[in-house]
């Protein structure tokens, strides 16, 4: 039943159904506030003669923002006009309250002075500039208002001024004395106002057409390109809400909710939102039937294309699946191909979730040439060099296609491209072993304008390529021994990207896995045992290898031999080949710790073939040391020495300094053994070259501070000097040696038999 | 006041009823609170009339009420000409209760017919939103000071909660009503305005409600709002029982129970008695014609239409049972036209929205429809016939992934309708996901199904993946269903089940009960040729069979596996069918 007292007035406003929410065709209106506008507009051109440069110049840059932004109270307006210019401040101040304390016919007056300013013969605004549109609009506004709306009007523009006088008075007067008199009273009122007055300060005011449109656009581009400086999730959201009630036709502001939900992974909300914007959608497509495309059906493809983006984002691929095979449908039906091109795509996305193909990605790159969708286009060539890096193709074609992709980017201008673009080659480089081009990669993104940092102001920052490239960033410093360096950009990312948003796992991960590397190098095995824990939750294979090299270190053969086995027959299923290596290398390193050199070596050469094939160099050359190092053991010096040569110069370029340090070590040990053969002469050489190369490790391994290592060399480097007789020497080395074993606890392996 | 008098719920003494029905009516209608009025005073017509000795006296005047009469007179007869700010002036100082109601119930009014004016005069489109009664908030404060010092009545009690449930204050306002109910409890108003603001029964359970027999009207509307429907019924019985079998509201009110419970005929019967007896009747037409339509009564909807359109053509109720007209005609524009004149006259009116998205439905203009239905959503969220809509427009437009969503919110609010369990059901079957598509068609049939549909489909389903034995008894079961419906309807799918029961039997090799069916196969058009010549294969081999076995177990008709589960349950929760997906 109807409640008793409705409205019977009210009037939905409806031709053939469809409700227009704009049906005075205005997008917008007078209000208080804009009449402040038009008053600094008038007094601008009044005085513009007497103001100087410098304030004139603040005064335009201000003027903008003023007209596109949502109205603001008077003490707001008057204190940013007060920062510009304080003359004009008042002056524009004073009118208003002028025109608020006299009569109607005030501000009659005042619409009919305004429109002189561009109807003189030599006009000091343009029709056509924008304070001219703004100011024609206005006046439209004004002259189509009706008696009373005038009138409520003039009342509201009474309101604005008085509430302003009220604010200021209320500080400036003396609170005690106003309490005392009217306590009572004035605190019951108070008690009742609190809810509504909570309602007030959230709804500032409703916004004009072109003011939503502007704060929308405003927000969905710092969500893209910079979150942080986004309103909250939460108000924004209230804002979109306040928005939508007064004007529930507007389909953007679902959209924009959408948007919003999905940052702070609500899918209830998104979903809904989502639904109902297409729901709004259908309607305004329906009616742009002129600008040729046929349509609500478009926008139903889309509808169900945003529907599997959505599940697909949220991880429930099935449904996603089936949302995309809906949108395939209709795009076929409908013939469209552009459509179908975006299905296509996502279509790969999802089957490289379930499982890997790259059969439809090619396919897919060619028909979006050819359908001349560059962004498509270079999107698949991206993927599809992802994959083939991965699948080990040679180096040289896919750099060659990334190149030629980039010529792409750059014609057309696509800027995210050229990001996503740079922040993939520097993991290619990385995943090549080329540390030095990585960096130099990295940097030249972060250093890179974006295109579109010239027209926005904002640069695009928190995409995912600059998430991945300042990741690297922060392990290529860490790895180098700059831990200091690597946490500060650790801490940038944190800022960048908050830990809710959608990009926050990658620095999460690598946060980590430096804090992992450091811990092993310290040897604090047990502050690392902790940190698997939160790697497994990101990336569980990573997680599983970390384990694994925990045990080992903390001399767990057997469970460690256990755990590697099996994730080497995972990765090798799954084709992670960088992991493949890593883990045989793990293995071959716990065969020779328990001195099955000769078990060692097949698993050694297994991974040099496989990291040969795949051009992983640097997994390449650190499998050459540690097969140097077996047949150093094995009794064959000269020969490790020969496949050492091999192997130093790509450690020495692009290796990390743990890994240099174990490089040259290693090398010295090999000279010293391979010595033992020789003349008297030439072995005395032969030491004291060694010894500048432990001199050499000594220096890295203080770099990354790995007190064991350092000890080893130490000692060694003091047997070298015993044999060379340099007394003064040795018991130096003797006595940091001393120094440094006091503090470790004694190391489980030989000496000599520890390569690492 | 002068209520502590009916304190006893029962409804022994009918005369006493009567005699404070008249008393509230009278003053009602001193206050200007028609419907309140209107309502004591219909169902005080119901009742025995009263002797002349027994009539209730006019209220006693007080010398308040003596002080402010002039005033009172004065402004009542501007209130009743809705000059609402002329009457609130003149009556300005009064101390009286029935003065001061009548003050500050012109000063609501007159907020609110300004607000309403307004807001076709608002300087801009967005602007529409904000229009808000500026009387609101001074009304509050002074009642509230008021209610504090405990001087309003129950008439005032009764305004405060309006104007709190106006801006928003739903707590407050509840507590206001339940106090107004509690002080006056004979005026009906208030408990109308306790009905609007409760959305659940748990929050009825909790309300502390006067113990008197207008509790007992309460609880059936309650009901009924909260399509609790065979409680709100039984209610109404009682109450018939009590001795209001004239009274047309409740007669109104059981029929449009028994509409939501889709007893249609039943409805149609109670709806033509209510004619009779009150033939001049707007109010719950268009539920008749809803009523009519699903039954295509053509020429008793026409005969409806002519009648209201001559009562009175302006009236919600009246274009809504004309658009049914029209509809039901096949002429979907002119019926779209007449929804849109009653939303014009109430935008408000829930099924109008609704109603106008089926029409644009049936004119294949699906972005209108989906249009109108989302409207009738912002007006009410939880119209499951507006999300039904929904799901079925873009099941039209044959995105099956895409309506499962709504469909999923229309049986959200609806978890025992079978319809929504069916269309989610063959939404599942369309994308292929067979295992909820027979989740879904199960519990349809579980909960009761209306069109019969479920099993036959069920057993599609089943036969498609080969599971022949779930098949045959679902079939089983649907047969059983048809027949033990007493009217027999012809149903399309009977002679697919028996054609399959007896194949099923046949490959089974249980020869009498495959013959008993193939046989009723025989009385069917499409299956008679098919059922011919299983009995004469079965007569075959039955005759090179009859040595080897005669002892196959008897007949599995009704298995027990199914006839355990099948007890339909009431109210059941919404079927959880993909954990993912909202």
């Amino acid at each position: 039943m109807a409640s008793v007292h409705e409205s019977l007035y009210f009037n939905p406003m409806m031709t053939n159904g469809v409700v227009h929410a704009n049906v005075f065709g205005i997008k917008d209106w007078v209000t208080p506030y804009k009449m402040a506008l038009l008053l600094l507009l008038r007094e601008l051109v009044r005085v513009s003669e007497q103001l100087g440069l410098l304030e004139r110049r603040r005064l335009n840059r201000l003027l903008l923002p003023l007209l596109q932004g949502p109205d603001m109270p008077l003490s707001r307006l008057h204190k940013a006009i007060e920062e510009s210019c304080p003359r004009l401040a008042r002056a524009v101040h004073s009118r208003l309250k002028f025109i608020a304390e006299g009569q109607l016919k005030d501000m009659e007056q005042f619409f009919d002075d305004v429109s002189v300013l561009f109807t003189r013969t030599e006009p000091e605004v343009h029709k056509t500039s924008v304070v001219g549109l703004f100011l024609r609009h206005m006046i439209l506004a004004y002259n189509k208002l009706s008696f009373s709306q005038v009138y409520k009007l003039f009342t509201a523009l009474q309101q604005y001024v008085e509430n302003d006088e009220k604010k200021t008075g209320v500080d400036e007067s003396d609170m005690e004395l106003m309490n005392a008199e009217e306590l009572e009273g004035k605190m019951e009122k108070e008690e009742l106002d609190v809810p509504l007055r909570e309602e007030e300060m959230s709804c500032n005011g409703p916004l004009s057409q072109k003011q939503a449109e502007y704060f929308l656009s405003q927000q969905a581009s710092l969500l893209k390109n910079d979150e942080t400086k986004a309103l909250t999730p939460a108000s924004l959201q209230k804002e979109l809400n306040n928005l939508l009630k007064f004007n529930p036709d507007f389909a953007e502001a679902h959209y924009l909710s959408y948007l919003n939900s999905l940052r702070v992974q609500d899918v209830f909300s998104s979903t809904h939102s989502l639904l109902h914007y297409f729901d709004r959608l259908i309607l305004t497509g329906a009616e742009s039937k002129s600008n040729g495309d046929e349509g609500y059906g478009r926008s139903l493809r889309y509808a169900a294309l945003n529907l599997a983006a959505l599940h697909c984002r949220f991880g429930h691929y099935q449904q996603a699946e089936l949302a995309l095979q809906e949108a395939i449908r209709i795009a076929q039906e409908s013939n469209d191909h552009v459509c179908l091109q975006h299905c296509l795509s996502w279509l790969y996305i999802l089957e490289q979730k379930i499982f890997d193909s790259c059969v439809l990605l090619e396919h897919s790159v060619t028909k979006s040439f050819h359908f001349g969708l560059p962004y498509l286009a270079s999107l698949g060539i991206q993927s599809l060099v992802q994959q083939r890096a991965l699948a080990g193709n040679a180096a040289n074609k896919l750099m060659d296609a990334l190149k030629d992709s980039d010529l792409l980017h750059w014609k057309h201008s696509l800027s995210e491209l050229i990001d996503i673009s740079i922040a993939q080659k520097t993991a290619i480089w990385r995943l090549y072993g080329r540390s030095t081009m990585a960096l130099q990669q990295a940097q030249t993104l972060l250093s890179m304008n974006s295109l579109e940092a010239v027209n926005v102001g904002v640069q695009q920052n928190n995409t995912e390529s600059f998430a991945v490239v300042l990741c690297h960033l922060a392990e290529l410093h860490a790895e180098q021994g700059y831990f200091p360096a690597a946490s500060e950009i650790l801490k940038h990312l944190k800022e960048r990207f908050p830990p809710n948003s959608q990009h926050a796992q990658l620095w999460m991960l690598f946060d980590q896995k430096i804090q992992f590397e450091r811990a092993m190098n310290d040897g604090r095995y047990h502050v690392a045992d902790s940190l698997v824990a939160g790697i497994t939750a990101l990336n569980s294979i990573e997680g599983v290898y970390r384990k694994a090299i925990v045990l080992k270190a903390q001399n767990q053969m057997s469970e460690a031999h256990k755990l590697l086995q099996k994730l080497l027959i995972h990765c090798q299923k799954i084709k992670n080949t960088e992991m493949v290596i890593s883990v045989l290398l793990s293995i071959a390193e716990l065969y020779w710790r328990s001195s099955c050199h000769t078990i060692a070596l097949p698993v050694l050469l297994q991974a040099l073939a496989l990291s040969r094939e795949y051009s992983l160099q640097y997994l390449a050359s650190e499998t050459v040391l540690n097969l140097a190092f077996s047949q150093l053991i094995l009794g064959i010096p000269e020969q490790a020495l020969n496949i050492l040569h091999m192997a130093i110069e790509p450690v020495l370029a692009h290796g990390a300094v743990l890994d240099k340090g174990c490089a040259m070590f290693l090398v010295a040990k090999c000279q010293v053994a391979s010595a033992a053969s020789y003349t008297p002469q030439k072995k005395t050489e032969a030491l004291e070259s060694a010894i500048l190369n432990l001199n050499e490790a000594k220096t890295y391994f203080a770099k990354v501070d790995c007190k064991e290592q350092l000890r080893d060399v130490l000692y060694f480097q003091a047997r070298l000097f015993h044999t060379l007789g340099k007394t003064q020497e040795r018991n130096k080395c003797a006595m940091l040696f001393r120094q440094l074993h006091q503090d470790l606890p004694a190391h489980g392996v030989p000496l000599i038999n520890a390569f690492k | 006041m002068a209520t502590a008098g009916l304190g006893s719920g029962g409804f022994s003494d009918l005369r006493e009823i009567k005699k404070q029905l008249l008393s509230v009516a009278e003053r009602s209608r001193e206050r200007g609170l028609q419907h309140s009025g209107k309502w004591a005073s219909e169902l005080a017509f119901a009742l025995e009339p009263l002797p002349l000795s027994e009539l209730p006296p006019p209220p006693a005047l007080t010398e308040e009420d003596a002080r402010d009469l002039d005033a009172y007179t004065l402004a009542k007869s501007y209130f009743d000409l809705k000059e609402y700010d002329r009457a609130a002036y003149f009556l300005r100082g009064c101390k009286s209760q029935k003065a001061y109601f009548l003050y500050m119930y012109s000063r609501y009014l007159s907020g609110e017919k300004k607000k309403d004016d307004e807001t076709v005069d608002s300087l801009g489109p967005l602007e529409k939103g904000q229009v808000k009664n500026e009387a609101l908030r001074e009304l509050r404060v002074e009642l509230s000071k008021k209610h504090k010092a405990q001087e309003l009545d129950g008439f005032g009690l009764y305004l405060y909660g309006v104007v709190l449930r106006k801006l928003d204050l739903v707590k407050e306002a509840i507590d206001v009503f339940v106090e107004a109910a509690h002080v006056l409890p004979l005026h009906w108003g208030a408990w109308l305005e306790l009905c609007n603001l409760i959305t659940d029964k748990e929050m009825l359970k909790f309300l502390s409600l006067p113990d008197t027999w207008m509790k007992e009207f309460f609880l059936a509307h309650i009901y009924t709002e909260l399509q609790l429907i065979e409680e709100a019924l039984q209610k109404y019985q009682s109450l018939i029982d009590a001795g209001f079998s004239k009274s047309t509201y409740i007669i109104s009110q059981i029929a449009v129970a028994y509409h939501n419970i889709r007893d249609i005929d039943k409805a149609l019967s109670i709806f033509n008695e209510l004619r009779k007896q009150d033939p001049y009747r707007i109010e719950n037409m268009d539920t008749f014609s809803n009523l009519l339509y699903v039954r295509s009564m053509k020429p008793e909807l026409s005969y409806l239409a002519h009648n209201l359109c001559e009562i009175d053509k302006y009236r919600v109720e009246t274009c809504c049972v004309i658009g049914n007209y029209y509809s039901l005609r096949s002429q979907h524009e002119k019926a779209a036209l007449y929804f849109q004149r009653a939303l014009k006259l109430n935008p408000r009116y829930l099924g109008a929205w609704t109603l106008m998205g089926h029409e644009y439905m049936e004119m294949k203009n699906t972005s209108a429809a989906i249009q109108a239905y989302r409207h009738a959503i912002e007006v009410n969220k939880r119209d499951y016939r507006a999300w039904y809509g929904l799901g079925q427009t873009y099941e039209i437009l044959k995105m099956p992934f895409y309506c499962l969503y709504y469909y999923r919110r229309a049986h959200q609010l609806r978890p025992n309708d079978s319809r929504m369990l069916v269309a989610l059901g063959e939404c599942y079957e369309k994308l292929n996901q067979l295992v909820e598509s027979k989740k879904c068609y199960w519990r349809a049939y579980a909960v009761g199904d209306v069109e019969k549909m479920a099993l036959v489909k069920l057993a599609k389903l089943h036969e498609q993946l080969n599971e022949s034995e779930q098949a045959a008894q679902c079939y089983i079961k649907y047969i059983q269903d048809i027949y033990s419906c007493s009217e027999l309807v012809e149903h399309v799918e009977v002679s697919t089940a028996f054609r399959y029961l007896a194949q099923y039997y046949f490959k089974c090799k249980l020869w009498d009960e495959a013959s008993a069916c193939a046989q009723q196969c025989c009385a069917f058009n499409d299956t008679r040729e098919e059922g011919k010549a299983l009995l004469r294969q079965i007569l075959q081999l039955r005759n090179q069979g009859e040595t080897l076995s005669t002892d196959i177990a008897a007949p599995i008709f009704l298995p027990a596996s199914l006839s355990a589960t099948n007890t339909p349950t009431r109210r059941v929760s919404p079927l959880n069918l993909s954990s993912v997906t909202p």
